[in-house]
């Protein structure tokens, strides 16, 4: 099984982890990204919800998990064919989160660019940007190693 | 009718596991938009005419842009969800990112829907329109 092990800063990630964990626990209860279907009978709609709130927070859980105590010990986590897929997708529910809370601000074609000048902005701002650069950064390692797991998964 | 790169009945939601007619959001089978509309179809028989009515014609799922999914993350969803290959999934990334929207399949209501619901379990913001709108 292809598994990839990164050893991450634990002086740096451990104060994003607040954020990571504070809005993927909001996450289930509302889905990260807004439901855009308008013809959908009430009670079609509130089932399509709920069932897409199970997965995304099936998601979610994984993702945190990922960052438990072992973490705090020795600072690696492990993506490998068994959680790529899922933590790749927690990783965009949760940015698309932290774009709602925190980085309205910063205007949507800076965050497209990643041309944001942070000295502009409160520190809580900085840091959720650093949670939403962290989380991108996740999504391109899978992305870039485990592409072919996730296509055959 | 039928859109250029845009499969119209094949893609990756009939493929799950290898079972014919299996629509799956999850490699669990678990989480289904079948299973979702099975679940409300039979508790809501009043409801039948009006869905029959609503899953007729042919509709179009549409993709549209966000500032937040990267790029490789969307083409890795349109080959995951949809089926295509790196350059088709690429070209419809493209055309979200560049035009706000992008038609990435054509057919009929229910599986339609499927896709949908599995890009939306992707976080992609994904609509449904109807053919006969345009």
């Amino acid at each position: 099984m292809k598994r990839i092990e990164v050893k991450l800063s634990l002086p740096v990630v451990a104060p994003l982890l607040d954020v990571i964990r504070e809005l993927g626990n909001g996450l289930r209860e509302r889905l990260a990204a807004p439901l855009t279907l308008t013809d959908l009978d009430e009670e079609f709609r509130d089932a399509w919800v709920a069932e897409l709130l199970v997965a995304q927070s099936g998601d979610v859980e994984l993702l945190l998990a990922l960052f438990d105590g072992e973490f705090f010990t020795e600072g690696v986590v492990a993506f490998d064919e068994e959680n790529a897929e899922m933590i790749v997708r927690a990783c965009a529910a949760v940015r698309l989160r932290v774009r709602e809370h925190f980085l309205l601000p910063l205007g949507d074609e800076a965050l497209e660019t990643g041309e944001v000048d942070m000295l502009k902005f409160a520190e809580p701002v900085r840091k959720a940007f650093m949670c939403y650069l962290f989380l991108a950064t996740v999504q391109e390692l899978i992305i870039q190693h485990l592409d072919a797991s996730i296509l055959e998964s | 009718m039928t859109v250029s790169g845009i499969p119209s009945t094949e893609g990756n939601l009939g493929d799950c596991n290898g079972k014919e007619n299996s629509v799956c959001a999850r490699d669990s089978g678990v989480f289904t938009h079948r299973s979702v509309r099975k679940i409300y179809s039979s508790s809501l028989p009043k409801h039948t005419v009006q869905n029959e009515l609503q899953l007729e014609g042919v509709w179009r799922v549409v993709v549209l842009n966000d500032p937040v999914n990267l790029m490789s993350y969307v083409v890795l969803v349109f080959k995951k969800v949809i089926g295509f290959d790196e350059p088709t999934a690429r070209k419809h990334m493209l055309e979200v990112h560049e035009g706000g929207r992008s038609v990435v399949w054509v057919g009929l209501r229910e599986r339609a829907e499927a896709y949908v619901f599995t890009l939306q379990q992707w976080h992609l913001t994904a609509v449904l329109e109807s053919d006969e709108a345009h």
